[in-house]
């Protein structure tokens, strides 16, 4: 499972350099008080991970993967972890410089809301990888974009249409009741997330014939 | 002698196609071809053999043990290069190197680069650079240097030059002499598995038509050839098929020795693994 990992690795290392430049941009601009780009760095990481489905499906990769020692379960396992091992690390590389950029412009962002900022970004990618990586190994990368496209679109139709009228209130009140425990809570929604979509992918990819 | 690989009624189908009830077997330090013309069913046999393809019916075993249960002690030991390129070809030699180095227990780094340096592949080139040739050649170099003790090789030497071939046959014998290993390799070029194979299994249309010794299929079978008359008294049980050309028969025998006892039929042509395949393919019964 490490090798295929390093396999991924090493096919996006031209991307690190994208991923570097990015996190210089977010420092510069950070130091200069412009807008704060934080967010988009751990879903660049998904991002670049999504390409390497690509690379594999191009050039038949699946299929021998399979031929290696617990091949099939490896080869799910290894994208996930390492979609997480890079989201993670972005993740708190983008946290410390949050921290010293908060720390050099006195005048900025608390430190509660740089954490709160990077949680939710932390989250909101975690929630974009377990939905589309099921759907990826299921329909492939070319098919799970449009899907993702059309459902986004539809949702947004369909919120738009609903939004006036539904009332609020009652969601606004639960939610300050949960407020005290909203980070175990999103916590644990994370991980049941991200270990359900590995296991509806697991169970694809377990069915797939190349 | 202990099996290797056993494939026992392996069945598959397709929309178009099916796999019926395919049986053969591997003995230990053996090298089996396995030939057929395009579409004859060997890379599905193949597939099947390495959990690539999943819903079939029959029984599997490598080494003794089921090639689904026990599939990450059996990979282990098993060597593949699959009929279509399959390294990603932004990668180099190293980052294969350092993949593999990971999933394989036994694997040999020394071993891997004295075959890069063997074949002339350069260890920091991305493979989209190599030639067709050189692609084959790094897939052979990954499948040799975690020292299986099976390999499964579909279509090893296609798109390799004469020198090259002849330079990767001689890896392949070489490979069986140490450890008792096999190999199970699927070919187009049968001159390549004439030197080589000590069995041939031969696939048509989804079905096994033959699993025999290579010896015993080029020294025991023939082709005779003759005019329309001699044919007419050949009995059916003497001969396997035949073919009718422009000038005369070919047709294809069993044993050579027992029809020249009993038939007074001058020309009996040694047979080739093309000429099989062309006459058990095109021939009538």
């Amino acid at each position: 499972m490490i090798g295929l990992m390093k396999k991924d690795f090493a096919m996006i290392k031209s991307n690190f350099k994208l991923l570097g430049v990015l996190i210089i941009v977010y420092t510069v601009m950070g130091f200069l008080g412009e807008m704060d780009i934080s967010f988009i760095l751990p879903f660049m990481c998904v991002m670049i991970m999504i390409s390497t489905f690509s690379y594999d499906n191009y050039n038949k990769w699946d299929a021998y993967s399979i031929t290696m020692p617990n091949g099939r379960k490896n080869s799910v396992r290894s994208k996930y972890l390492a979609t997480l091992a890079m989201t993670f690390a972005v993740s708190f590389i983008t946290l410390l410089l949050s921290f010293l950029i908060s720390y050099v412009r006195t005048e900025t962002i608390p430190y509660e809301q740089i954490l709160v900022t990077m949680f939710g970004t932390i989250f909101g990618t975690l929630l974009v990888l377990s939905f589309m990586y099921p759907i990826i190994y299921k329909f492939g990368v070319e098919k799970a974009r449009i899907g993702i496209f059309l459902i986004v679109f539809g949702l947004v139709i369909i919120g738009s249409f609903l939004l006036p009228y539904i009332d609020f209130s009652f969601l606004a009140k639960t939610l300050s009741f949960l407020e005290d425990y909203i980070l175990i809570i999103l916590v644990a929604i994370a991980i049941l997330m991200v270990y359900g979509s590995y296991k509806i992918s697991e169970r694809i990819f377990r069915k797939k014939e190349f | 002698m202990e099996n290797i690989l056993e494939v026992k009624n392996l069945c598959k189908t397709y929309d178009n196609f099916e796999l019926k009830n395919v049986t053969f077997h591997l003995p230990k330090g053996m090298i089996m071809g396995f030939i057929g013309e395009n579409g004859a069913g060997k890379t599905t046999t193949i597939k099947a053999i390495l959990d690539i393809i999943q819903s079939y019916r029959g029984e599997i075993t490598i080494f003794g043990l089921d090639n689904r249960k026990e599939e990450g002690r059996i990979k282990e030991d098993v060597g593949v290069v699959l009929d279509d390129m399959f390294f990603p070809e932004i990668l180099t030699p190293n980052d294969i190197h350092k993949t593999m180095k990971s999933i394989y227990q036994n694997w040999d780094t020394k071993m891997f680069y004295d075959y890069l340096k063997e074949f002339s592949l350069l260890p920091n080139k991305q493979i989209k650079t190599f030639s067709k040739g050189m692609r084959k050649k790094l897939e052979i170099a990954t499948a040799l240097s975690h020292h299986p003790k099976l390999l499964i090789l579909d279509e090893p030497t296609s798109g390799l030059d004469p020198v090259a071939r002849a330079e990767v046959i001689e890896i392949f014998q070489n490979f069986i002499e140490k450890d008792d290993c096999s190999i199970l390799l699927s070919s187009h070029i049968t001159t390549d598995l004439e030197h080589i194979a000590d069995y041939i299994t031969f696939i048509n249309q989804g079905e096994i038509v033959l699993s025999k010794t290579t010896d015993e299929l080029l020294n025991k079978y023939g082709i005779v050839k003759c005019t329309e008359k001699e044919f007419r008294q050949i009995h059916k049980e003497d001969y396997i098929k035949y073919k009718k050309t422009k000038y005369e028969y070919e047709v294809l025998i069993p044993n050579k020795k027992s029809f020249q006892e009993k038939y007074d039929i001058a020309v009996i042509d040694k047979i080739t693994l093309d000429d099989l395949m062309v006459l058990m393919i095109k021939g009538e019964e």
